[in-house]
């Protein structure tokens, strides 16, 4: 506890000094009156501007009847708005600009980004404003964006590792599965109508929901004298949309599940493993402690990499812990050597159960894991074009002082911390476990015998 | 012996002084070796070998070999550490090293932290000029690859890929994949494969690119080190090809997918000729045109996309994913006709400088993006320095530009198909056009 509790502090400070977060050398920041945060981060690398919007939206404020319509408003943000009333005409803008651009839609997070020639920092600004605050949405415009969102489904459809991922996700979730899944449910999407968009924006695209990150070739002071004179009559809403419209909690699961899908398009046979894992509102250290472990898992000399790629189990066995507010999950990717199918799994499930022992790394391994933590924030910064989008996953699902503090914080995670993390997440716990092969590998391997919980 | 281009620092300084903090690159001359060197004014060091030749090294019954070599550099060992000994020094800095066997080209790159360079940089010199080969790593890792290799059969956008070159480029080095397959692959042995990588490491095949904070003089003496170990070799020139499909054609391959996946291929001019600026600036247009076209109003697919690979066989490709191939051809015939008939406009070539220019800087953001843009115009321009005057040279092109190229090389088109066959009609595909008539006045100005 006392080690928690030292971690622990640095997650109270964001308490007790509210009104700046924070952050590293070059990063500004302000909160307008309407809400809307803006960070400036000056960086002249290059003679660019990278101009984001990031919005607390995403899968995880989608029950079924909005199932993936985070997703389709995201690509309506690229159709037509007040001052470009035609996607032509949208697009024409874009390309005037010279602007290299893309949005996000994932579980937590829905972000907009632009980067153009530094020059363009006002009209980016001004471009992003209307976009942003004055969409147009016709029904013609949702019919065809409906086929192209659908030909995005189609795609993933066609990739035997989305379907896994599917396939798990929605027996890690349960009935609340809608809420990790962006991309969503064909037959919302289908009938979705402009009505429904409108409820999105005024739910969640409101300034006081919002981070504007304005990044590159940039001065802080006009920088924020632009977003104030542009984005500062932006009403607020007056409640927090998280507050208003809560988001349900996800229920521990039950009990292990394994299963096995076939599919003709799985050429070679992949496998994930999850597990319920920290988050940012019940166990922040939990988190810190999550990634550094899976950066120990990661190592050439660690236990898990000599079991099983060492042996010619596996061509690749990856952990993760993707950070989130709302239960973030821990992952297992595997992608199993098939003439060694039941080898594999007995060896993935026997490592699993040491994780939690005290010898499973040693001091020299935790030691290397938390200096590649700190040598890859080195190469995190090297991109300017990239900056916002670190800044603002961190801002949506945690904080900017937890963004700030994070490589620290991983210094300072021990081995107690560490074992805390396992035997709380994972040792003992249930877990969903999926393969994906084709009929005919799955009859020669006999892999839906195999592959069960061996102990 | 080192010679270093003093005309080249002093050219480059004027132009270079205008964006970001970068100094003037420069290249210097060590035992026969050309090294690019560009002073990154950042803490990460990215050094890059190039070995030339790329699938022109090997047969089609060898395809795989020298990724294959490639991974062994880090996966087998070195004479002086075993695989997992020398994995654990790279792992204790953080020190990424790997390589990749490209269709013109291979790669074997070192990126680190400049505070561990003296570490890494001994490491890097065993991996290239000591490597083991080791037969029980060896025999891993080509279980991997095979593994690999299924799992990119897997993946859609590769299949297609694959199969479009297999076809358009049928009996030529481009037919071949850097990864091969599992008939070429599973015959490779560590004997064959190193002796393999023996042959082609030669000073006479090199180049180095490096991106990084490192006082000249130190890096040549380590240079220096690492070629001390390498062979002189025979003289090398890679071959150059022009890819002109006379009629129009079509291949399909059923495929259980969720939608059908389309390539076509069309001919391209060769790197370093007077028609490459142009095409390359007509095929973004003609990008921007067909997603207009193909997403925005038609709604017929999520990524449509044009895209001009520039290299030693360069092609022009037309990439589609739709569960409409017959009425997503008719919309990209009528496409092409009105751009053939109309031409393009100045305010898209306006418009797409200003592009270009984003893009240009945005390539230059990281030391890796700078390292592979030097390397890449080394090798298929002649000219690393084009990594710093592309800007301006696309100034120079003109609509008149665009129109006569894109007239020239967009005309019979080998196209590729994987899906339900039932779901297209051949017959649109493989018609020839009829050429528009031409509203442009100045259609073969050059």
């Amino acid at each position: 506890m006392r080690i928690h509790g030292i971690l622990s502090l640095v997650f109270l400070l964001p308490l007790l000094a509210q009104s700046q977060p924070r952050l590293p050398q070059n990063y500004y920041w302000q909160k307008l009156d309407n809400g809307l945060e803006v960070v400036v981060i000056e960086n002249p690398k290059v003679p660019l501007a990278t101009i984001e919007i990031a919005v607390k939206n995403g899968a995880y404020t989608e029950g079924p009847e909005y199932s993936g319509l985070s997703h389709l408003f995201e690509h309506m943000f690229f159709k037509a708005n007040r001052d470009y009333p035609t996607q032509e005409l949208l697009l024409k803008r874009i390309q005037e600009l010279g602007a290299i651009f893309n949005g996000t839609t994932g579980e937590e997070r829905v972000n907009y980004f632009f980067t153009f020639d530094r020059d363009s920092l006002e009209a980016g600004l001004k471009f992003m404003n209307a976009a942003i605050r004055f969409p147009i949405y016709r029904t013609e415009d949702m019919q065809k964006e409906r086929l192209v969102v659908d030909g995005e489904f189609q795609r993933g459809e066609s990739d035997p590792g989305f379907q896994l991922w599917i396939a798990c996700q929605k027996k890690l979730w349960g009935d609340l599965f809608t809420r990790k899944n962006p991309i969503g449910d064909h037959q919302v999407i289908n009938t979705a109508t402009p009505e429904k968009m409108m409820v999105i924006k005024d739910k969640y695209y409101i300034p006081n929901n919002s981070l504007l990150v304005i990044c590159g070739d940039v001065k802080h002071e006009r920088a924020f004298a632009l977003a104030k004179n542009i984005f500062g009559d932006w009403a607020a809403s007056g409640f927090d949309p998280l507050a208003k419209y809560p988001i349900p909690d996800f229920q521990p699961l039950k009990s292990t599940e394994y299963f096995v899908k076939e599919s003709s398009i799985a050429q070679t046979p992949y496998e994930m493993f999850w597990w319920h894992g920290p988050d940012s509102r019940n166990d922040s250290a939990g988190t810190v402690a999550a990634d550094v472990f899976s950066t120990i898992l990661g190592l050439n000399s660690s236990k898990w990499q000599q079991a099983l790629i060492d042996k010619g189990l596996a061509s690749a066995a990856s952990v993760s812990y993707q950070s989130a507010k709302y239960v973030g999950p821990i992952n297992i990717f595997v992608v199993p050597n098939p003439n060694k199918l039941k080898e594999c799994n007995d060896e993935i499930v026997k490592q699993i159960k040491m994780w939690g022992q005290s010898d499973y790394f040693t001091d020299d391994q935790l030691e290397t894991a938390k200096q590649i933590m700190r040598r890859n924030k080195i190469r995190q910064s090297e991109k300017p074009s990239e900056l916002p989008h670190d800044l603002t996953y961190w801002w949506c699902s945690f904080s900017l002082d937890y963004f700030t503090d994070y490589t620290n914080n991983c210094m300072k995670i021990t081995r107690t911390d560490i074992q805390n993390y396992v035997n709380r997440y994972i040792t003992g716990k249930p877990y969903i476990a999926g393969m994906i092969i084709s009929p005919d590998m799955n009859k020669k391997f006999d892999a839906s015998n195999t592959f069960k919980p061996s102990l | 012996m080192i010679l270093r281009s003093l005309p080249a620092l002093l050219l480059m300084s004027f132009s270079l002084l205008s964006f970001g903090q970068a100094k003037a690159p420069y290249e210097m001359t060590i035992n026969g070796v050309k090294v690019i060197v560009q002073p990154s004014g950042n803490e990460i060091v990215q050094i890059m070998t190039v070995i030339r030749g790329g699938v022109q090294n090997y047969s089609l019954e060898q395809q795989g070999i020298e990724q294959l070599a490639i991974d062994a550099l880090t996966e087998c060992g070195t004479a002086k550490d075993d695989k997992n000994s020398f994995k654990d020094k790279l792992d204790k800095v953080s020190a990424e090293m790997y390589g990749s066997a490209g269709m013109d080209y291979s790669s074997f790159v070192m990126n680190c932290i400049r505070s561990d360079f003296d570490e890494v940089w001994p490491l890097y010199i065993d991996a290239l000029t000591t490597p083991r080969f080791d037969k029980k790593e060896f025999e891993r890792i080509r279980q991997d690859a095979i593994n690999n290799l299924r799992s990119r059969a897997s993946q859609p956008d590769y299949a297609i890929q694959k199969l479009a070159k297999e076809t358009a480029f049928a009996g030529k080095n481009y037919a071949k994949t850097t990864e091969g397959n599992e008939t070429t692959v599973s015959k490779l042995t560590p004997e064959i494969t190193k002796a393999y990588y023996k042959s082609v490491l030669t000073r006479s095949r090199l180049l180095i690119v490096v991106v990084a904070e490192i006082d000249s003089a130190v890096l040549a003496q380590k240079i220096q080190a690492l070629l001390s170990g390498i062979p002189a070799g025979a003289a090398f020139t890679e071959k150059r090809e022009v890819y002109s499909p006379k009629h129009n054609s079509f291949k399909d391959e059923k495929r259980d997918l969720a939608t059908n996946y389309i390539q076509g291929v069309t001919s391209a001019p060769l790197p370093g000729t007077p028609d490459f600026n142009a095409f390359s600036l007509a095929m973004r247009i003609f990008y921007n045109r067909h997603f207009l076209t193909v997403r925005t109003n038609h709604g017929l697919s999520y990524a449509p996309y044009t895209y001009f690979d520039g290299g030693l066989y360069p092609s022009g490709n037309i990439d589609v994913s739709t569960k409409d191939p017959n009425k997503y051809k008719q919309v990209l015939d009528s496409l092409i006709s009105n751009i053939k008939k109309d031409g393009f406009t100045e305010e898209e070539l306006r418009n797409m400088k200003t592009s270009y220019v984003t893009g240009f800087y945005y390539r230059q953001e990281t030391n890796a993006a700078q390292a592979s843009s030097l390397a890449s115009n080394e090798i298929l321009h002649k000219n690393w320095r084009r990594s710093y005057t592309m800007n301006d040279d696309m100034k120079k092109v003109t609509v008149s530009d665009l129109n006569r190229v894109f007239n020239k090389y967009i005309t019979s088109i080998t196209w590729v198909y994987q899906g339900d066959p039932q779901k297209v009609n051949t017959a649109l595909y493989t018609q020839e056009q009829k050429p528009p008539v031409s509203k442009l006045s100045n259609s073969t100005k050059d």
